[in-house]
């Protein structure tokens, strides 16, 4: 196993990882701890929820309501900052007057083209 | 979280179940009278209470805890976004890594999400499902990949304007018609001796 090498697009399981062996202290021992029982408690309370026959109704994942709930209310947490004013002005408000003047240009010249005649309309069927 | 209501989904009615959902309905009605009388106090416990929801950044380490908490995260773990008015609040600023990444073999309570139950999901998390974009590992450096690609279009785009610098066809000539250039059939005079078409050399 000492020669192993992962699969291109996979990376390494943790079993494997030297790291995991070597130079692991007690803190980082206790945080995982800590971490496997928060999601063990998880999965306690999702199987006792999947597993009851007298559900009826689907079961709601509260960490995909916060989700949902914060990426549509940023709003309340919304600073005019340089950088987000900067932002929003780049992307918000000057396409508007971007993309207005190629626009009026661009069809002024094509009007422009057509009243002298220079420009050969090949699929024009009003003329 | 039960409530009153919870008697609806019960197969078998609970008769103080009901008894207690019809005083409560009646206590939310007694007060005022026509639209009044709609709009009132009483709000039902089931669904999401305000203090499990996103709210704002935290900034002493008692908030932070709690959001830890409520975002089911252990303390050292729980990192907000940096508070420079994004509208993120105190979301957690996950690590960005895709789903590509997770383990396939472990038993997950969505497998084609690659997520638990409950997990704290990624702000981005509808960019980085397995349809989308993927940080996995690539199987060769990002360099060498860059070299490969552009060395292969720029060396066709250098060959194909050679090709229209210097065009080469294959040697064409007109073409060649029999019987002295088709005298008789080009409406030649049949009397006449037409002169002598020689499309060799020897």
């Amino acid at each position: 196993m000492a020669d192993y090498q992962e699969a291109p697009l996979a990376t390494r399981p943790k079993t494997l990882d030297p790291n995991e062996y070597f130079s692991v202290s007690l803190e980082q021992r206790r945080s995982e701890q800590s971490r496997a029982a928060l999601r063990a408690n998880l999965k306690r309370q999702y199987q006792m929820q999947l597993n009851n026959p007298l559900r009826r109704e689907l079961i709601e994942d509260p960490a995909l309501t916060r989700w949902v709930y914060a990426r549509t209310h940023t709003y309340p947490h919304f600073n005019a900052t340089s950088k987000t004013s900067l932002l929003g002005a780049m992307f918000g408000v000057a396409p508007l007057f971007i993309l207005y003047y190629v626009f009026k240009t661009d069809r002024d010249r094509k009007e422009g083209q057509i009243k002298a005649g220079t420009v050969e309309r090949k699929f024009c069927m009003s003329s | 979280m039960r409530t009153s209501h919870s008697v609806r989904q019960r197969p078998s009615v609970n008769m103080a179940g009901v008894g207690f959902r019809r005083w409560a309905q009646a206590l939310c009605r007694g007060n005022g009278s026509g639209i009044s009388a709609l709009v009132s106090g009483c709000r039902a416990a089931s669904g999401v209470s305000k203090g499990s929801l996103p709210g704002p950044y935290p900034t002493t380490p008692e908030e932070k805890a709690a959001a830890a908490k409520k975002y089911n995260m252990t303390v050292e773990d729980y990192e907000p976004y940096p508070n420079k008015g994004e509208g993120y609040g105190d979301y957690p600023n996950l690590p960005e890594r895709s789903q590509h990444e997770r383990d396939p073999w472990y038993q997950w309570d969505h497998p084609d999400l690659r997520r638990n139950w409950g997990e704290p999901i990624h702000w981005d998390f509808d960019m980085y499902i397995r349809n989308r974009v993927d940080t996995s590992p690539s199987p060769v450096s990002w360099s060498s990949m860059c070299k490969q690609l552009f060395g292969f279009i720029g060396f066709m785009l250098f060959m194909f304007y050679l090709g229209e610098k210097f065009p080469s066809y294959q040697p064409v000539a007109a073409k060649q018609y029999p019987y002295n250039d088709l005298y008789l059939e080009k409406g030649g005079d049949p009397e006449k001796e037409p002169e002598e078409v020689k499309h060799y050399e020897i």
